[in-house]
């Protein structure tokens, strides 16, 4: 009988050999390693690759898109959509009142809306008119009309449509304060075509700014109603209409759960048999668009890359920005005025309650590694004041430069500075000797876990003693950072990506006292200056883009003379296509893809 | 005088050199190769873990969690070996060669620490059940078939969800070493005790045990004096094999995020970090992947030759 266990370990012997070799071999083979020099300054961008400027009609209609999408939806609900990813798809199904072409970030369009809103009464009352024969899709079928414009926002204020803009951007609309879903008093319909806001305080600009959200896209009543009673809502859950060219596979009673749409693993996106092009500014070359949902993204990347008829919903993983990059730039596009990312300081608690402690952190930080972390400047760039590139203000800001301080001067990190602002703040040695340790709550997964440990390491380095917890994205915003009773000292992974072209939704509810609430929290520092709160009521009411932007950078140079957080990079999104796609990006949505523009070679 | 039968010459039997147990199990073992191979690779690997600082400095490497952005190539990729990083460097320009040798610490640190409490754990089960039997041997395998259900992994994955932030019991559970080596004892003690029960009830039957209780010994004494030390080398057989499997748990547990916290060096968190990047950081995976599949091999390979030199089966050589 052969002794099993003799040729077992005979086996195990070989392979432990076998091992020991191919490590050997390795170790002296493979790429070399090339340190980079200093820090990485540009890559010039190839042709294409920046979408500015790039075409929207004229293209061949037809075919079927593949879209892979790592992460799922969260929304479909026009009342409830807050990520830029579920953006592509009302975007695709949903028309607002006001919408962007994807090739201009900052001006408004009319989509529902028939021209221009007009603003009355010195800024308290805004008119629209809104255009005839746009339909909903089946079941619904009819024409829309301005009760539908009425209930689509509405029901923002419904609890079962948990809308997160509706208290921020439409609170000054009169009744809306106290509105639970009702009608709201201040919005009136004097007939099918029109709409009349009435505002409580002069603030028509940034109201009209808000009809650019999913929010104002026409919901009927008659069929929304029912399922809005029910919490939360089945409107957008299981049930939905749309007013796009497309709209999401449903049956004959609009219900599109589990047959255009199954939960983790696909969506499909049929054309609207009721849209009329005729109303509409998109040209929907495509016939149907089919969405994968998971896979890993190098895996998912690659199926792009190398195939036709595919695009990628969400943003690629580094390895494949770089293989695009370097092999196929005709495939990827880089937008800049893709949001921030900052680390917040809980201003609240703790030692950040310190300005010199906050402004500390703010020079030890190296940015440039961050920039690195994320994938180079191709895809970040040092983060040197709260407005990011392409929003109105930034130029006014400071730029790409920021405001002259020594804490904002050295992106790669200055020691000596941080040292100097440690003793200001009290700390002789230059290092904090506090007893506590800071809470610092990050994201799993590349680059925040990355990020998080520069973070960490800047402050161990200034002497702060750290307990960094690494969580799936959801739960560090949805039950830590934006939760001020959790008192997470640093939050080292949060950003920002604006509501709408206009200043003031990046800077006041990331930074307002005022705006900070017991859970859903954005205020992630807790700041809560009654001297910025004040600078910001009053750029609130400034009427006309160029003064608001001048206002509203105002505002960010207290931001950073308060070191109301510690900036990281401003963000330009990478997306990529297949080899025969002829892509669009939504230069207001970080540079996702556009179905409704975006067509096949 | 005759004797009557005949006188039968028999040749002298030379006497035999007496040999001990230990000297038995050396010269057994000195005889396996193999075995000696991997007892040579788990010392070393023991000796760079404690010395890990050493090794490092004589290496001329930066220390495990020395972050060097320049490291990394213009996309922040890491950049593959090189004369100043022989096994590369990683996402954070941290020198891999310093963070698979730190990495060794942790794995041993559990796989050690971890399998002696399971042992102590699962010895002292074993033993009650086996020796006393009836109601206690009834309670005591039901309670072990209980932990042998439990999903460990599962288990491990729902602390570190619950507990990774402010910690759970007023901070004693969060995601950490001692976490993890915990969790190693608590959920990998019911092989032994299952092993030690099954020995001992054999054991408990034996001449020897008769003996004793038929003069009087108390229960301590013979399970202390009579039971415990037969029990020894299959103990040492199977904690051998115990510590590569709770290696790889604590890789496992690192994989998934519950093992010891960033920026530790841990064997498993670094197969977990390389993942995303394997297509164009190779290295990243290989050279903690081969550590971990070479230490285990190692441990596996030793524990397999201990039981071959700890064999009562195998005859005594007669000269």
């Amino acid at each position: 009988m052969i002794d099993n266990r003799r040729t077992y370990r005979s086996w195990g012997a070989a392979l432990l050999a076998g091992a020991l070799a191919v490590g050997l071999a390795a170790c002296g083979s493979g790429e070399s390693g090339t340190n980079a020099g200093a820090s990485a300054t540009t890559i010039p961008l190839k042709a294409g690759e920046s979408p500015v400027g790039q075409h929207l009609y004229g293209k061949k209609r037809g075919g079927v898109l593949t879209v892979y999408d790592h992460e799922d939806f969260e929304h479909f609900d026009p009342g409830e959509v807050y990520f830029a990813e579920d953006y592509t798809i009302t975007s695709a199904t949903q028309r607002s009142l006001y919408s962007y072409l994807p090739s201009n970030a900052s001006k408004l369009e009319p989509d529902v809306a028939e021209g221009q809103p007009v603003i009355g009464d010195n800024g308290m009352t805004v008119t629209v008119h809104i255009k005839s024969h746009i339909f909903f899709s089946p079941p619904v079928n009819r024409e829309v009309n301005s009760g539908d414009v009425a209930y689509a926002i509405d029901r923002g204020a419904n609890p079962n449509v948990p809308n997160p803009y509706f208290h921020i951007y439409f609170n000054d609309v009169v009744g809306a304060e106290k509105a639970t879903g009702g009608p709201i008093s201040g919005i009136e319909t004097p007939n099918a075509r029109t709409l009349v806001f009435h505002l409580t305080k002069p603030t028509a600009s940034l109201l009209v700014g808000a009809l650019s959200l999913p929010l104002s896209a026409p919901v009927p009543p008659e069929f929304a109603k029912p399922l809005d009673a029910h919490s939360p809502t089945k409107y957008g859950a299981e049930y939905l209409v749309a007013t796009g060219p497309y709209m999401v596979k449903s049956n004959g009673e609009g219900k599109f759960l589990g047959i255009g749409y199954q939960p983790g693993k696909a969506a499909t996106l049929v054309r609207n048999p009721n849209w009329n092009p005729h109303t509409d500014f998109r040209p929907a070359y495509l016939n149907e668009i089919r969405i994968n949902i998971g896979g890993e993204p190098p895996v998912i990347g690659r199926q792009v890359l190398e195939g036709e008829d595919v695009v990628q919903n969400d943003e690629p993983a580094q390895s494949i920005v770089k293989e695009a990059y370097e092999h196929h730039p005709q495939q990827i596009t880089f937008t800049e005025g893709s949001g921030d990312y900052y680390a917040s300081l809980n201003t609240a608690s703790g030692p950040f309650k310190s300005l010199d402690l906050r402004k500390a952190v703010w020079a030890a930080l190296d940015r440039d590694a961050i920039v690195k972390a994320r994938g180079g400047p191709l895809v970040a760039a040092a983060m040197t004041h709260f407005i990011y590139p392409t929003v109105a203000g930034y130029e006014q800001a400071g730029g790409a430069v920021g405001p002259k301080l020594d804490y904002n001067e050295h992106p790669e990190g200055d020691m000596g500075v941080a040292e100097k602002y440690m003793k200001l703040a009290g700390y002789s040695t230059g290092k904090y000797t506090g007893t506590e340790t800071l809470q610092m709550v990050g994201a799993t997964g590349p680059p925040e876990a990355e990020v998080a440990q520069i973070v960490q390491q800047t402050l161990q380095s200034l002497g702060f003693k750290t307990h960094l917890a690494l969580v799936d994205k959801s739960v560090m915003y949805g039950k830590y950072c934006t939760v001020p009773a959790q008192k997470i000292d640093v939050c080292p992974n949060v950003g920002w990506v604006r509501d709408f072209a206009d200043p003031q939704t990046v800077l006041d509810l990331a930074f307002n006292g005022k705006a900070i609430i017991p859970e859903g929290n954005s205020n992630w520092s807790q700041l809560d200056d009654s001297k910025i709160d004040t600078a910001m009521e009053k750029a609130e009411l400034v009427v006309g883009e160029p003064a608001r932007a001048q206002a509203w950078a105002k505002v960010d140079e207290e931001l950073v003379a308060q070191a109301a957080a510690a900036p990281e990079v401003f963000a330009s999104a990478p997306n990529i296509e297949g080899k025969n796609v002829d892509g669009v990006n939504q230069l207001w949505n970080t540079g996702s893809w556009d179905y409704d523009f975006t067509s096949l070679k | 005088m005759t004797t009557g039968a005949a006188d039968i010459l028999v040749e002298p039997v030379p006497l035999l050199a007496a040999r001990s147990p230990g000297r038995l199990f050396w010269r057994r073992l000195r005889g396996d190769r193999v075995a000696l191979a991997s007892l040579g690779f788990v010392v070393l690997v023991a000796l760079v873990a404690l010395a890990a600082p050493l090794v490092v400095g004589i290496a001329g490497v930066p220390g495990p969690n020395v972050q060097n952005p320049n490291a990394l190539d213009v996309f922040g990729s890491p950049t593959g070996p090189s004369l100043a990083h022989p096994f590369g460097v990683d996402q954070l320009g941290r020198d891999v060669l310093a963070r698979v040798v730190y990495g060794a610490r942790t794995s041993l640190e559990v796989g050690v620490i971890g399998t002696a409490i399971a042992t102590l754990l699962g010895t002292a089960i074993g033993l009650l059940a086996g020796f006393y039997r009836g109601l206690t041997d009834t309670l005591l395998s039901r309670f072990t078939d209980v932990v042998l259900c439990f999903p460990v992994l599962l288990v491990g994955v729902g602390l570190g969800a619950a507990c990774s932030v402010h910690g759970c019991v007023k901070g004693a559970i969060e995601p950490g070493t001692a976490t993890v080596v915990a969790i190693v004892a608590l959920f990998n003690w019911t092989y032994i005790a299952r092993i030690v029960r099954g020995q001992v009830l054999s054991l408990r039957e034996r001449e020897f045990v008769q003996a004793a209780r038929a003069l009087g010994a108390s229960d301590a004494r013979i399970v202390f004096r009579e039971i415990l030390p037969n029990l020894t080398a299959p103990l040492i057989v199977y904690a051998s094999l115990l510590i590569p499997a709770n290696i790889l748990l604590e890789a496992g547990l690192s994989f998934l995020g519950v093992g010891v916290r960033a920026p530790a060096a841990s064997w498993g968190q670094m197969l977990a970090d390389a993942t995303p990047i394997f297509n164009t950081a190779w290295w990243y995976m290989l050279f903690p992947g081969l550590a971990l599949l070479l230490t285990v091999l190692a441990f596996n390979l030793l524990g397999d030759g201990l039981q071959d030199a700890l064999n009562p089966r195998a005859g005594r050589a007669v000269k």
